[in-house]
């Protein structure tokens, strides 16, 4: 082989080495990593207020969806929650009419499990009423919950979840 | 004029091969690509001979409820290695092995880009897997908590697991370096009017296998190291006492393992790709399309790890993120799948050992990713996770794909290799017995899973026993079966069907088969002229401009 294929050849050996060397270290860094990466999209179950023997606060998770076909996009703004036994509890959505006609829609709410039925009471909510939404309307609307004043202790989170149907 | 370059260049292979080594030194010392590669191949042979006797002495466990042959323990040990050793010591030197012995041949170069290191490279299997043997003779045995090493039970197991440690180190760094020169060989070393998009599909499959093991080896040789400071030098990084995560581990282990599937599965994509325009004389359909579809499932391969990880505590939002990701490598797969049809798709197919091999991939591996596309849902996969689905899953697309496509890569190049044809007869008795046994193995383990029996258990309840009965019998005739392929290879090597010539099938119009059969010690000292590589481009209609 002559002696430019093989200054190639080397040249490419030690990027390729580099890379090896940088990916080893990058195994080190997803240690951390993974906790800033959750924490930064709202993904961490591992947060201080959850992490108590006793259990004074629930993990609230809001879902949403939207029916088939609905020009309507909803937004959670608060996609985790935590719950203080006894306190209240406000999460907020945006949802926008994304099409040219005024619209009345509304949320069917649903939640999840059976158990976290009696621990929670919606004191306010925008599945109360019907909503109109004019031509690319945002709106933004609440759902607040009162909190039950004792937690049984095995239930670590529950989920509400919101479906916009045309009303 | 191709000819006559031909024989100068044989004849001048011919004075260079007095100059090497003989006896052991010629092993020991290798740097030859395709004495390199023999060696590769030999001892991937060896470890699926080892891999298999474990899986055995599982399935003659399982035979019946109770315990029979083993304790608990030493059950788990032989589950634990026999995947650390199909997976490292199997199946992948046995790819390695193939493209140090083809892609020099095939891209037109002299040897592999580095030659010593290619010896490093393989001489550092051989004691990373007696380290693996070792372990299960000291103190606690092996490594007992399955071929994934997940902690606690790693962190808490005996000095075997130090050893597998070790192992799983000679092992990264042997693949790293078998990378390094893959694709420096692949990307410097091409013959000229060879650019890369007219490689065949083997090479291209080759370098980004090589690409994928040098990104992903050193996470898991990060992740082990962790696992070995956890255990002995008071680091917690997975230990929960110390405000460590054992998940992180299951992280760390699956970023590393999900591109680590597709490591096994590329070279196998590129294999069939091969095989099958060879047989079905057309050129491979959709080229370039198969080039993207193997680089998106590789750069898909990065972003969907935690489909191993369901039942683990996820957020809702990162299954859903996770589930999606993993049903959209389907699709490049897909693309595979139809390109290779449609290759065979009003071809004049003849149906020689390779193809049968090739054709069975195709059906069997696409049983398999559809049973990983089952798997991919999240609200099934926290059902299945852990039972025996997810083995017949895995074993659809490792043995039937993998695997399969080695026995057809051998049979393909073993003229080229040897200089001598195969029994043909006995080749197809290999693929139909494999083709039958394979099924009657791991079919019936889709239905274990679904009824809900766990994976990695000696014992099972009653209500499992039919169908683990007849997995049991597979397996000890897929087994058995294999004995035939050795002695088809060892025959071939004694002089087999005769001689071969230098294009045995006249399909083929890649340049390996462009030099003499038994391939000389050194070929393409002279890289092949142009005219010769466009003929074969021409043949596979890839002499026009895709760019
Ligand atoms: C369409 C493509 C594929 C999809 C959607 C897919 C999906 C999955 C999923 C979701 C799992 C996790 C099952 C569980 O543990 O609960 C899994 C496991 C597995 N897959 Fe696949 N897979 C695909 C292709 C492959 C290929 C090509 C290979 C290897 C050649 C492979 C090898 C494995 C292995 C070894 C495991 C089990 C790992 C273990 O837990 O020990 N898969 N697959
Ligand atoms: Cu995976």
């Amino acid at each position: 082989m002559n002696a430019v294929a093989h200054g190639a050849n080397r040249r490419t050996a030690i990027r390729l080495g580099l890379v090896a060397l940088a990916m080893f270290s990058f195994g080190y860094v997803l240690a951390p990593f993974y906790d800033v990466l959750c924490r930064a999209i709202g993904l961490d179950r591992a947060r201080p207020e959850f992490a108590t023997a006793i259990p004074t606060a629930l993990r609230l998770e809001f879902d949403t969806n939207v029916a088939d076909g609905l020009p309507v996009t909803i937004e959670t703004l608060d996609r985790v929650v935590a719950a203080k036994a006894g306190g209240l509890v406000k999460a907020r959505f945006r949802i926008a009419n994304t099409g040219d006609q005024p619209l009345t829609i509304r949320a069917i709410p649903s939640f999840a499990p059976v158990r976290a039925a009696g621990l929670l009471q919606k004191l306010e909510c925008f599945c109360f009423d019907a909503l109109k939404l004019a031509p690319h309307e945002t709106r933004d609307v609440t759902v607040v919950l009162l909190v039950a004043k004792a937690l049984p202790e095995e239930l670590g989170a529950a989920t509400l979840s919101y479906t916009l149907q045309p009303a | 004029m191709t000819a006559s370059t031909e024989t100068l260049h044989l004849q001048h292979a011919d004075h260079q091969a007095h100059a090497d080594a003989h006896g052991w030194r010629r092993w020991l010392y290798a740097t030859n690509h395709k004495d390199i590669g023999t060696l590769y191949l030999w001892f991937s042979f060896s470890m699926f001979m080892l891999g298999g006797t474990m899986a055995l002495g599982i399935r003659a466990e399982l035979f019946q409820p109770g315990l029979q042959f083993w304790h608990p323990e030493f059950f788990n040990q032989l589950t634990t290695l026999h995947g650390i050793i199909m997976v490292f010591g199997a199946i992948m030197p046995a790819f390695t092995g193939l493209a140090n012995w083809m892609l020099p041949l095939m891209l037109g170069a002299p040897d592999m880009a580095f030659a010593r290191m290619n010896n490093w490279s393989f001489w550092l299997l051989p004691p990373a897997a007696a380290l693996l043997v070792i372990s299960l003779f000291v103190p606690g045995g092996a490594p007992a908590g399955g071929w994934t090493l997940y902690p606690p039970l790693s962190i808490q197991a005996g000095m075997g697991m130090d050893l597998a440690i070790f192992a799983i180190h000679l092992l990264g760094l042997s693949s790293i370096m078998g990378s390094i020169n893959i694709v420096t060989t692949v990307l410097n070393m091409r013959a000229p009017g060879m650019t890369l998009l007219k490689m065949p599909m083997f090479a291209w499959t080759s370098l980004v296998t090589a690409y994928l093991l040098i990104a992903v080896a050193p996470v898991l040789a990060g992740a082990v190291t962790m696992l070995l400071t956890d255990r002995h030098f008071g680091t917690h990084f997975f230990k929960a006492a110390g405000g460590g995560d054992p998940v992180l581990f299951q992280h760390i282990f699956w970023f590393f393992g999900h591109p680590e599937v597709y490591i096994m599965a590329l070279p196998a994509f590129g294999i069939v790709s091969q095989i099958l325009p060879t047989f079905a004389r057309k050129p491979l359909f959709g080229y370039v399309s198969m080039v993207y579809a193997v680089c998106s499932i590789a750069i898909l391969s990065f972003m969907v790890w935690a489909h191993h990880m369901f039942a683990v505590g996820l957020p809702a939002t990162a299954q859903l993120f996770f589930m999606f990701m993993t049903m959209l490598i389907a699709v490049p797969t897909g693309v595979k799948v139809f390109n290779w049809i449609a290759t065979m798709w009003q071809g004049e197919m003849t149906f020689e050992t390779p193809m049968l091999f090739a054709i069975g991939f195709v059906c069997l591996f696409t049983v398999g990713g559809f049973s990983g596309l089952v798997l991919s849902i999240a609200p099934i996969d926290i059902q299945m996770t852990d039972t025996y689905y997810v083995v017949a899953h895995f074993h659809y697309v490792l043995v039937a794909g993998a695997l399969f496509s080695l026995f057809g890569a051998t049979y393909y190049w073993l003229p080229k290799w040897t200089g001598q044809m195969y029994n043909e007869k006995l080749g197809k008795l290999h693929f139909w017995w494999s083709m039958i046994w394979f099924n009657v193995t791991f079919f019936p383990m889709h239905f274990l899973g679904l009824a809900g029996m766990p994976r990695r258990i000696p014992d099972y309840p009653l209500q499992f026993t039919d169908f683990n009965s007849v997995a049991s019998v597979g397996a000890f005739c897929f087994g058995l079966g294999q004995l035939l392929f050795l002695y088809n290879v060892i025959n071939t090597i004694r002089g087999g069907a005769g001689r071969a010539p230098a294009r045995p099938w006249e399909g083929a119009h890649t340049l390996e088969w462009e030099v003499a059969s038994p391939a000389p010690h050194h070929t393409w000292e002279m890289p092949p002229d142009e005219a010769l590589v466009k003929k074969g481009l021409r043949a596979q209609l890839l002499d026009q401009d895709h760019e």
